[in-house]
């Protein structure tokens, strides 16, 4: 009683004090907001080396990015893990919309390079002399990331696939090594009248990547663009190459000779600790994820070319690898195309880094001629000299085109052969209604699709 | 005191409090109306890889009602939402009835327990249910031998984290309207002869009629706009939930994947209005029985 009286009574003798109290309050309350939304940019120390921001997600990049920093003076490396693939695109599609937030240098896959080279957020890095290294890579590598004089990446590794496998499952089994997708049916079949929880492999409907490396290696070129022609495309993903491969594959995972997990998830890997799996159909960085999701089976798993169409024959087939570019939001785009070029380049001790812990297949040529890395034994493939597969595989890939708008080409891809594995739409049916939407939404986007 | 002299206290009553209600229209107008605005502009144009921006009129919203995905997409959670509902709603009121029913320790522990999942975040707790459901590593597929994340299953899965993630919380606020009924209320039922389960449906469910009707709606609401656990789910299995397997996720995928903000804002705003649409009627529907008159 006594209290609120008092209270009434002050209030009544100065009536303006809350209300300017409340003013006070309204204002340190706007600034803050204000100031939470601001976030200026931290100056640089002038003098500094250069602050230069990398977006990548490679296994065992903080050695590379130490070994840069301590060669180099006048630029630094800001690395930051943005998240693996799609991840990191979203967040980088989103900066690049808004204007701010992208970093200086990201990681971009090979497929990624015309979506971002279309919406003119990269850099030209052949007019800060990236054009110079061009003879460092091969032909096919070097086409990926440029079109004449301008190059908009710089390669880093490649995804030449082999098929992994654990010698122990396969000598268990008495099984053979196939050296043509009909023979890899056949023991496939062996080994499940010999075990019937087991799987020749697995089929990972949701990996884009992997999905056009099958198609790639049986002869598929499911787009014909290149940034020269744009807005000119040819789609083609319901040829005859394309066809045969899902062909086979529905047989295999109808037959229950394939399993259907999708890559990248707990069950997957938990599938090629247990030998659930007895093959890997991998890319030259999968063994790199492989050691570190599977590690208990460390020196059971080895590698062989994939299996062939024709007997005799060397198609092959990439999935994957990967290039660093320079973005348009860069303030110091000449440091950063040093950074993009020297980070891995044809440096020995970066790449000794990147093949002996982050399972990298390089593309630099210096680097893929080195002894170091040829006759390199890995311990996790039982000491074989797993480059004498992964190199011919290299050296097999060709020349092949990515459409301008992969996330979509991927989305369509995969959510259609997932269809397929529910068995919602027959296998090469999820290709026609791919190949119907990408024609659509490629027309709906202002490109000129030839028929 | 005169009228006139008091009109200058009111304006200043009311000076002040404008003034306390500044942050929170501070903070509305730019996280919430500004980017309703854009969005509503954006949602408006059309931008192609090739050509830009260009002004499209309505052309969005109508491509967005024709487009299959979409309307499957809302289908599906207007289903869902109908099975979703009812099923959770019943599960909270009948756990809040026992709960006030008893008054052990027992009752207490319970409801804690009840409550504890929705005090785990949603990313957290889809998470976990995706290694339980999990076939090769969770302990459910070597219980029963079905497969929980096949697209025949996988909605009833999903259902179930909602479920478990929201009930708990229904049930509290229920459980907190069943306090505020007098008990004196329950002592002449009792004194004219009602059970107590006679009590529970004939006395206690009516009165907290109003919590109920504010609860359903949330959960309308909520399961219309259902979003975070497809997502978490999805890369388990994408032949199952599908890039267009909620509106939501739709809208998502439109602008983060493949890059066709307007679009995604023109399908945002739909899914707004379907969301109005289906508030609006059930509010109307339950008129006489709403606190949120």
């Amino acid at each position: 009683m006594s209290v609120r009286h008092l209270s009434v009574e002050r209030r009544q003798r100065r009536p303006g004090r809350p209300i300017r109290r409340a003013i006070v309050a309204v204002l340190a309350a706007t600034a803050l907001v204000a100031a939470g939304c601001g976030g200026g940019d931290e100056s640089e120390e002038p003098g500094g080396p250069v602050k230069i921001k990398v977006w990548a997600w490679y296994p065992a990049f903080q050695g590379v990015v130490d070994h840069f920093n301590r060669t180099h003076t006048d630029v630094r490396i800001e690395w930051e893990n943005a998240g693996a693939g799609q991840d990191q695109y979203t967040k980088l599609q989103t900066a690049l919309k808004a204007g701010k937030g992208a970093p200086d240098v990201a990681m971009l896959e090979f497929q990624e390079l015309p979506t971002f080279q279309l919406t003119k957020h990269l850099v030209d890095m052949g007019k800060y002399g990236a054009n110079d290294i061009k003879g460092d890579y091969a032909d096919w590598a070097w086409k990926q990331v440029s079109n004449g004089d301008q190059v908009y990446a710089i390669p880093v590794d490649a995804g030449p696939m082999a098929m992994l496998y654990r010698a122990d499952i396969f000598e268990k089994y008495q099984l053979t090594v196939p050296k043509t997708w009909a023979e890899f049916k056949e023991q496939g079949q062996k080994l499940k009248a010999a075990s019937p929880g087991s799987f020749i492999t697995d089929f990972g409907a949701n990996d884009g990547g992997f999905l056009t490396g099958l198609m790639w290696q049986a002869g598929a070129r499911p787009f014909e663009y290149t940034a020269a022609r744009s807005p000119d495309i040819g789609i083609r993903l319901d040829g005859d190459a394309a066809r045969k491969t899902m062909a086979y594959w529905e047989d295999m995972v109808d037959s229950g000779l394939a399993d259907t997990v999708a890559y990248g998830t707990t069950d997957f890997y938990s599938g090629l600790g247990s030998g659930k799996y007895a093959t890997y159909l991998a890319a030259g960085w999968g063994p790199g994820y492989l050691a570190s999701v599977a590690r208990t089976t460390s020196g059971k798993w080895r590698a062989a070319p994939l299996p062939q169409w024709t007997a005799g024959e060397s198609s092959q087939g990439d999935w994957g690898g990967s290039s660093f570019a320079v973005t348009d939001q860069s303030r110091y785009p000449e440091q950063a195309t040093k950074v993009a070029m020297e980070i891995f380049g044809a440096d020995k001790d970066a790449w000794r880094i990147g093949i002996d812990e982050a399972f990298l297949f390089p593309t630099a040529t210096p680097i893929l001629e080195w002894d170091y890395f040829v006759d390199k034994e890995y311990e996790f493939f039982g000491g074989q000299k797993v480059n004498e597969v992964f190199v011919p595989a290299y050296n097999g890939i060709g020349e092949f085109q990515w459409s301008p708008f992969n996330s979509y080409y991927f989305s369509q891809l995969t959510t259609n052969l997932n269809q397929a594995v529910e068995k919602k739409a027959s296998w090469t049916g999820a290709l026609d209604t791919a190949q119907r939407n990408i024609t659509t939404y490629a027309a709906q986007q202002g490109f000129k699709v030839a028929s | 005191m005169t009228a006139a002299a008091r009109r200058p206290r009111v304006g200043r009553q009311a000076v002040a409090g404008w003034l306390f209600v500044t942050p929170f229209t501070v903070l509305l107008v730019l996280f919430l109306l500004l980017p309703m605005l854009y969005a509503a502009k954006l949602s408006l144009y059309r931008s192609t890889l090739v050509e830009g921006e260009v002004f499209a009129w309505l052309d969005n919203y109508r491509q967005a009602l024709g487009d299959p995905e979409f309307r499957s997409g809302v289908r599906r959670v207007v289903l869902f939402g109908l099975v979703q509902t009812p099923v959770m709603i019943g599960i909270a009121l009948v756990a809040a009835l026992l709960i006030d029913e008893a008054t052990s320790r027992f009752s207490r522990v319970f409801r804690l327990a009840a409550f504890v999942p929705y005090a785990v975040p949603v990313v957290i707790g889809t998470l976990m249910w995706g290694f339980l459901y999990s076939p090769n590593t969770g302990p459910l597929s070597s219980l029963t031998d079905v497969d929980f994340l096949s697209s025949g299953t996988v909605l009833y899965s999903l259902g179930n984290i909602v479920t478990w993630q929201w009930a708990g919380y229904n049930m509290i606020v229920l459980y907190a309207a069943l306090q505020g009924v007098p008990r004196e209320v329950y002592e002449s039922a009792r004194i004219d002869g009602a059970g107590a389960v006679q009590t529970a449906l004939r006395i206690k469910t009516p009165m907290i009629s109003a919590a109920l009707v504010l609860v359903t709606i949330f959960t309308i609401i909520g399961t219309l706009q259902f979003f975070t656990e497809p997502l978490i789910l999805q890369p388990l299995n994408p032949g199952a939930i599908t890039n267009s397997y909620t509106p939501n996720v739709y809208a998502y995928h439109q602008a983060f994947s493949y890059q066709q903000y307007n679009y995604s804002a023109a399908i945002s705003f739909l899914l707004g209005a379907v969301v109005f649409v289906g508030s609006y009627i059930f509010l109307f529907a339950t008129r006489r029985k709403s606190a949120l008159r």
